[in-house]
């Protein structure tokens, strides 16, 4: 490694997608703080909406996202990083997939340790919390050396991001070409036409209780508003109100998605071991009995129809 | 192979006749049955409608078997690996956990959290009678009332029996009609090495499913193998169990394919309902060996075909309300999960006998 | 070509509930059923339909106890030619203990390859760096979160990598690489039982993985294990109508799906 004396800093990764600065970086800069000052953020140049009153120094690197988050590309930056500023003591990412592949690549080229989904941070023991089963239990894992890498699960540290008086500076690391094992060719979006809910981030899913095919097109509209994708459980495909491809359940399909936002099911055996290992679980029922809150981990007893509108209202409104 | 009758049929029609799926839907079996002996292609959906009712293969005169002939072609389909997603879900889960619900093996015996007394391990037992729970009535929030309503009435007899707990694996009979032959063999050989191992003398089972692949397709296990209405039946007879109230509603009974066409058990639950009633119930217009299949067998429980069909359930449902039943009764689990749906929606309830016996004891 | 595809042998803990073994030292796995690794299957059925059109073999290699043999005969089963065991009795938590035992193995037993495929994660650890890591001591180029496959030419591979929000990334890979295969980039066919059997005929080949680890401590280690904080149920939302939709909205930002 570099015999440069190491300044000690913390070095965060943006995740900067279409030019937009993902929210989730709140999370690593959050962790950054908690691990230390002072925290530099690195930039690809193409970058904007980045608040840099959060940050002690803003690095910008003459390469556009595509190249940024091509991790051969990655590694040639954090060298010249480590080269020009010393080694810092953390390097982080967003966990996420062009955050962990980053992570991975820079932990196997430079020999780093590396954590990742940090989810929390035990300062006693200088440990790291990281989810082992799927959250069913978490191992406290400690780092043997420095500079260590970790990855940051969204939603655990933004609220330990700090506001400066005033904003960071912003230094230029020169540019980057594309290496040559691997190019960025461009984004696509996934293919229309026939929908694949088991694909979906953010399933919003109708029962029966809805109560009658009229009330589908204002669930269209709710989930256009939110982005979701509609499914359904089974009675609502046997009724005809939607197309077999939404059905999630035991004679249907199987989804696993960020979200699922169960509207109107009352969460019959069948129809859960459809979702039940949706990340979040958000359930919508008047029938405050309804078996579905015992799977789900948040719960609204509402009239659903009344609730879907006021949803569309609030969210055209923002 | 078990296609090996096919030459043999004249083309009768009798099959699809019979078939609860034709007509209605692109399934035709005198038709497969025809492509087979010509060796033709046969679509790849198609023989996933089957509902292994065994209607066909009862009126056969020239015993053709077709619902053999179904079970091959699934076979062919799962050894090339191109089955429905759901099937395949199933029968992977029934390989890791032993049940096809993607239910942890290590809560079969949650249910017996239900009831108020102990419910020994078969090894525990003197007599060495053994309860055989069934997949679904293991883990269905729904259909967990089942095994725990028979436990109370042959508890209140003072009938001694075991189960196998976490032991007891799938029976196998709807893994054999999906055509999983060689999963079909493990979960055999795994619950006869049990009961061989327990020294079981007796098996009272909760599902006509599981009652149907013991007494037939499990060989000569040389105990016996009944459904628990023969053995309640039995118990009112002589007394052991009680009833001191009587059943109030109008209730109409449901022969399940597995108990009735197939294995000749139509009465014994009629008994049970009579006593239960004070008066004998009703009867749907196609009952005992001509009852309509509710097309939950035959894999049909984890695979749902597109089609827009008036379903069987509903179809018993209509003619339920008809006649003035408040309740549809039937003594098959799956028979419960499929009309118990269509049947709420119009006012009507679907009851497992146990279920109607345990509230007049 | 030739596709070297790691599987790996994974306990089935949905739906259990799982014990913390004395002070925090283990997690009680004594009683649960195994299986292979969900990703896995992904990644050994886009291997073989790679090879079922372009010619070739497909080779899969398990880290394990002799137990994870089930992996290997069923990656043979889905159309594998060969299954190789690295016998392992101790599980090495740090992926970068794994990944340099791999290298070395590769190294040592001049393994040819013009692409190897892994899980983007493994269910029980979920650390997604074991491809990663191996790739960059391998230096050969790495995609992560693979969704698709759009062409395959001699000396490349144009891949999408699977994002956020239905959004994919195209990239340009040159071969040999690594990638890492993301869940629904194809259907796993279904492997029967007499399947298993008649891949139970191939012989497994069955290596010491003490033969290939680095003397070197591990980089991370895990000092304790923890149970997360107890969830009672679902947490119910209250408050009138419009406080419910802000808490909603809330949940739905934070979870990264609504912005």
């Amino acid at each position: 490694m570099s015999d440069v004396l190491s300044a000690s800093y913390v070095l965060v990764v943006a995740e900067v997608r279409r030019g937009l600065f993902e929210e989730r970086n709140l999370d690593t800069i959050g962790l950054g703080r908690l691990l230390g000052s002072p925290v530099y953020l690195l930039l690809p140049d193409n970058a904007s909406g980045v608040d840099a009153s959060i940050v002690d120094k803003v690095i910008r690197v003459g390469a556009d996202e595509g190249n940024f988050q091509n991790p051969l590309t990655m590694v040639s930056i954090l060298t010249k990083v480590f080269e020009t500023r010393g080694q810092p003591d953390f390097i982080l990412f967003t966990h996420s997939s062009s955050g962990a592949e980053c992570a991975a690549y820079a932990a196997g080229h430079f020999s780093l340790p590396v954590i990742t989904d940090v989810s929390g941070f035990d300062r006693p023991t200088g440990t790291f919390s990281k989810s082992y089963y799927s959250d069913k239990v978490f191992a406290q894992f400690k780092s043997a050396s420095s500079p260590s890498i970790l990855t940051v699960r969204s939603g655990s540290f933004r609220d330990q991001v700090t506001r400066n008086q005033a904003t960071a500076d912003t230094e230029s690391l020169g540019a980057f070409t594309a290496q040559g094992g691997r190019t960025f060719l461009d984004y696509v979006e996934e293919a229309g036409g026939a929908v694949d809910i088991t694909k979906a981030d953010f399933l919003l899913s109708v029962g029966r209780g809805i109560g009658s095919k009229d009330e589908i097109p204002r669930y269209e509209e709710l989930a256009q508003t939110m982005k979701a994708v509609l499914s359904c459980s089974r009675p609502v495909v046997d009724k005809l109100w939607l197309p077999k491809e939404r059905q999630v359940g035991t004679s249907g399909k199987t989804v696993k998605p960020k979200v699922y936002l169960a509207m109107a099911i009352s969460g019959a055996f069948q129809h859960i071991a459809g979702m039940k290992d949706a990340d979040c679980i958000i359930a919508i029922n008047k029938d405050p009995e309804a078996p579905i809150f015992q799977y789900a981990h948040f719960g609204i007893v509402a009239d659903v129809n009344k609730l879907r509108d006021k949803l569309i209202e609030t969210a055209k409104a923002s | 192979m078990n296609s090996e009758r096919v030459l043999a049929c004249m083309q009768c029609g009798k099959c699809t006749g019979s078939c609860p799926e034709a007509g209605k839907t692109p399934f035709n079996i005198r038709m497969i049955v025809r492509k087979k002996q010509f060796q033709r292609a046969i679509e790849e959906d198609l023989p996933w409608y089957c509902t292994s009712c065994s209607t066909c293969t009862i009126r056969c005169p020239r015993d053709v078997k077709p619902s053999e002939v179904i079970i091959d072609l699934r076979s062919a389909l799962i050894e090339d690996g191109r089955i429905p997603a759901s099937i395949q879900k199933a029968l992977e889960s029934t390989f890791v956990q032993k049940n096809p619900w993607g239910k942890p093996r290590s809560k079969r015996a949650e249910w017996t959290g239900k009831v108020d007394f102990e419910i020994p391990h078969i090894s525990e037992t003197k007599e060495r009678r053994l309860l055989f729970t069934c997949c679904i009535q293991a883990y269905d929030p729904r259909c967990m009332v089942i095994p725990a309503n028979v436990s109370r009435l042959l508890h209140s007899a003072g009938m001694e029996f075991g189960i196998l707990g976490e032991e007891e694996a799938c029976c196998g009979n709807e893994i054999r009609r999906m055509g999983e032959a060689g999963l079909f063999e493990e979960l055999r050989e795994e619950n006869l090495a049990n009961f061989k191992e327990y020294g079981v003398n007796e098996i009272i089972t909760l599902s006509p499913h599981c009652m149907n692949t013991f007494r037939k397709e499990y060989g000569d296990l040389g105990i016996r193998v009944s459904h628990y209405s023969e053995v309640v039946q039995g118990l009112l007879e002589r007394g052991a169990v009680k009833l001191e109230s009587r059943y109030e509603k109008k209730v109409v009974y449901h022969d399940p394919c597995f108990l009735g066409k197939q294995n000749a058990i139509f009465d014994e639950p009629r008994t049970l309902l009579a006593k239960a009633l004070g008066t004998n119930s009703l009867e749907f217009s196609r009952m005992r060996d001509n009852s309509l299949c509710c097309e939950g067998g035959g894999g049909r429980m984890f695979f749902d075909v597109e089609t827009t069909y008036q379903r069987n359930s509903e179809s018993r449902v209509k003619e339920a309300l008809e006649m003035g039943a408040e309740v549809i009764a039937t003594s098959c689990p799956f028979c419960v999960m499929n009309l118990e749906d269509p049947a709420t929606e119009k006012g009507l309830s679907v009851k497992e006998v146990s279920e109607i016996l345990v509230e007049v004891i | 070509m030739e596709i070297v595809v790691f599987t790996k042998r994974v306990p089935v803990t949905q739906e259990e509930e799982l014990r913390i073994l004395g002070d925090g030292q283990s997690v009680d796995l004594s009683k649960l059923p195994h299986r292979m690794n969900d990703w896995d299957n992904y990644a050994v059925e886009e291997a073989v339909k790679l090879i079922e059109k372009g010619g070739g073999g497909v080779t899969s290699v398990a880290i394990g106890d002799s137990e994870s043999d089930e992996v290997l005969r069923r990656a043979i089963a889905m159309g594998a030619r060969d299954g190789f065991l690295l016998e392992a009795n101790e599980v090495l938590q740090d992926p970068f203990a794994r990944a340099t035992l791999t290298y070395n193995f590769l190294k040592k037993e001049n393994m040819p390859f013009d692409a190897i495929f892994t899980g983007v994660q493994a269910e029980d650890e979920q650390f997604a760096c074991f491809g990663g890591i191996l790739a960059a001591l391998l230096k050969i180029p790495y995609a992560a979160q693979v969704i698709g496959i759009d062409a395959v030419e001699k000396d490349h591979f144009v891949v999408r990598r699977e994002l956020e929000g239905g959004l994919q990334e195209r990239v340009k890979v040159s071969l040999p690489c690594l990638l890492s295969i993301q869940s629904g980039i194809n259907e796993p066919r279904y492997v029967s039982i007499m399947g298993v059997r008649k891949a139970s005929k191939v012989e497994r080949k069955v290596f010491k993985a003490s033969n290939y680890t680095d003397s070197g401590k591990s980089l991370v280690e895990i000092t304790k294990w923890v149970y997360p904080p107890k969830k009672e149920g679902a947490a119910m939302l209250a408050g009138d109508v419009g406080e419910i939709c802000s808490k909603l909205f809330a949940i739905l930002k934070e979870k990264g799906v609504y912005q």
